[in-house]
């Protein structure tokens, strides 16, 4: 295993044996480089995206990822954080949503309160902190969401179609704080279908077609492609 | 006639004067049902947890039991308690017959299928969503429960309320295994049915009045636990 690797995959398939909805060799990430997880409708972004986050179990293969030194196998929680494609909310102020993660994190009431008011600026929600975390928008849940999973300072956030019915002033929104979270080491995979600002910061591009997953790394203008298996 | 409109006159008369013999009655039944559901709620939300959220053999069986024994009528839990705590029966010994624990042995088996039902279908439709966003962001498998009980915590409080108005308000079992014992065993549904044979028929409305306004509390409680639950399924 190759230490400057983040993610490694082997022999991963999904699906029925007779026909698999996908089938990864061997992939590794790095962890540096953003990722733009493409493929239709169907192609099983979703599920790989899950049994990255160890929520579903592949048929077969293995995952592995390399955190603090040690390779895991997925769920590695409060490090590799998934959010669905309309993220949960819990059925409590966007304040305490905040909240119960630090606390689940394993902080003392005060110092969880603290962090909720940190996140809570962090997302620019601090208005809306008393308000039900279910009466926001979908850019200010995305937000929430996003604000939740950092305050656990995971190493990976996998999201799952984050820009999928977003307007392009909240698609901004979500951008700069991905870019933030980015910026601050944290691996970013994501999937979209459409292009968008998120996607445009993404400087490597698996896509899923026909079962099969190519890697591209994107240099500049130039497009390198190496078709896995 | 009139004699309907003097009880009547008079049972209220009762209510308004706070006869003690009147509330001793109104006592024992909240106290028996209260105990009854302070012990069928732990394990009814254990055993609803397990259904909703383990997958084991016999998890369908177990589910169309308690939906089965929803349907048992009181008198035969009544019946069926009786054998067992008369003297000559296995559980004689503990000496129950004709007590308020044996009450409460009654409206609790009498609850648990009630409670088990509601609670399951309430836990069974939170959000997959919740469990996975709870356990990846570093909750433990305690602490996710706890979090699924909080998102559906107006089901669970409706479910509550539900198995409490059936028990407060049941009369086989009570009549059955209590007895309808004079400042012991007697509560309100015991006595209406067995005082008003004897005539007393103030005493009997007076008593009817509490369980009909405590049936109107009860389900515009359920009414608005119901709105509430939906509204946050919903979102």
């Amino acid at each position: 295993m190759n230490d400057t690797n983040m993610l490694e995959i082997t022999g991963l398939s999904h699906g029925f044996a007779a026909r698999p909805l996908w089938t990864i060799d061997q992939l590794q990430w790095s962890g540096q480089d953003m990722v733009h997880l493409r493929g239709d409708n169907g192609s099983g972004k979703t599920t790989l995206l899950r049994i990255l986050a160890g929520l579903d179990m592949p048929s077969q293969g293995r995952v592995r990822w390399r955190l603090e030194q040690a390779w895991l196998a997925p769920p590695c929680p409060g490090r590799v954080i998934y959010l669905h494609q309309s993220p949960y909310m819990f059925d409590t102020s966007v304040f305490d949503n905040l909240g119960l993660a630090a606390r689940w994190h394993g902080l003392a009431r005060s110092d969880a309160q603290q962090q909720a008011r940190r996140m809570l600026a962090w997302c620019g929600l601090e208005k809306q902190g008393r308000q039900r975390a279910r009466s926001l928008s979908g850019g200010e849940r995305l937000r929430l969401a996003l604000a939740r999973a950092w305050l656990l300072k995971p190493r990976v956030l996998l999201l799952d179609e984050p820009t999928a019915n977003l307007d392009a002033l909240a698609i901004a929104e979500v951008d700069a704080l991905v870019a933030d979270l980015s910026r601050l080491g944290c691996a970013v995979l994501l999937s979209a279908h459409h292009t968008s600002l998120l996607t445009d910061r993404c400087r490597r591009r698996w896509q899923l077609v026909d079962g099969i997953l190519q890697e591209s790394v994107l240099v500049a203008s130039r497009e390198s492609e190496r078709v896995l298996r | 006639m009139p004699e309907l409109l003097e009880s009547t006159r008079m049972a209220l008369l009762l209510l308004i004067t706070l006869d003690p013999d009147l509330w001793e009655i109104i006592g024992v039944s909240f106290r028996v049902s209260l105990i009854a559901m302070l012990f069928a709620i732990p394990p009814a939300l254990l055993i609803a947890l397990a259904l909703a959220r383990l997958d084991f053999p016999g998890r369908w069986l177990l589910i169309s039991l308690a939906n089965t024994l929803m349907a048992v009528p009181t008198v035969v839990v009544g019946l069926i308690l009786f054998m067992l705590l008369s003297r000559s029966g296995p559980l004689g010994e503990w000496r129950l017959l004709f007590t308020q624990p044996a009450m409460a042995i009654g409206q609790w088996l009498l609850a648990m299928p009630l409670l088990v039902a509601m609670l399951h279908s309430t836990l069974q439709g939170i959000d997959q969503r919740a469990w996975e966003t709870a356990r990846l962001h570093g909750a433990g498998r305690g602490a996710a429960l706890w979090r699924l009980l909080g998102e559906a915590r107006f089901g669970v409080l409706a479910a509550i309320v539900a198995s409490f108005g059936r028990i407060i308000a049941e009369v086989g079992s009570a009549v059955m295994v209590g007895g309808n014992i004079e400042h012991f065993t007697r509560n309100i549904t015991t006595a209406i049915a067995l005082e008003t044979l004897k005539g007393e028929y103030a005493q009997g409305i007076a008593l009817g009045t509490v369980l009909l306004l405590l049936a109107l509390i009860l389900n515009l409680l359920l009414g608005m636990l119901r709105g509430r639950g939906q509204q946050s399924l919903s979102s």
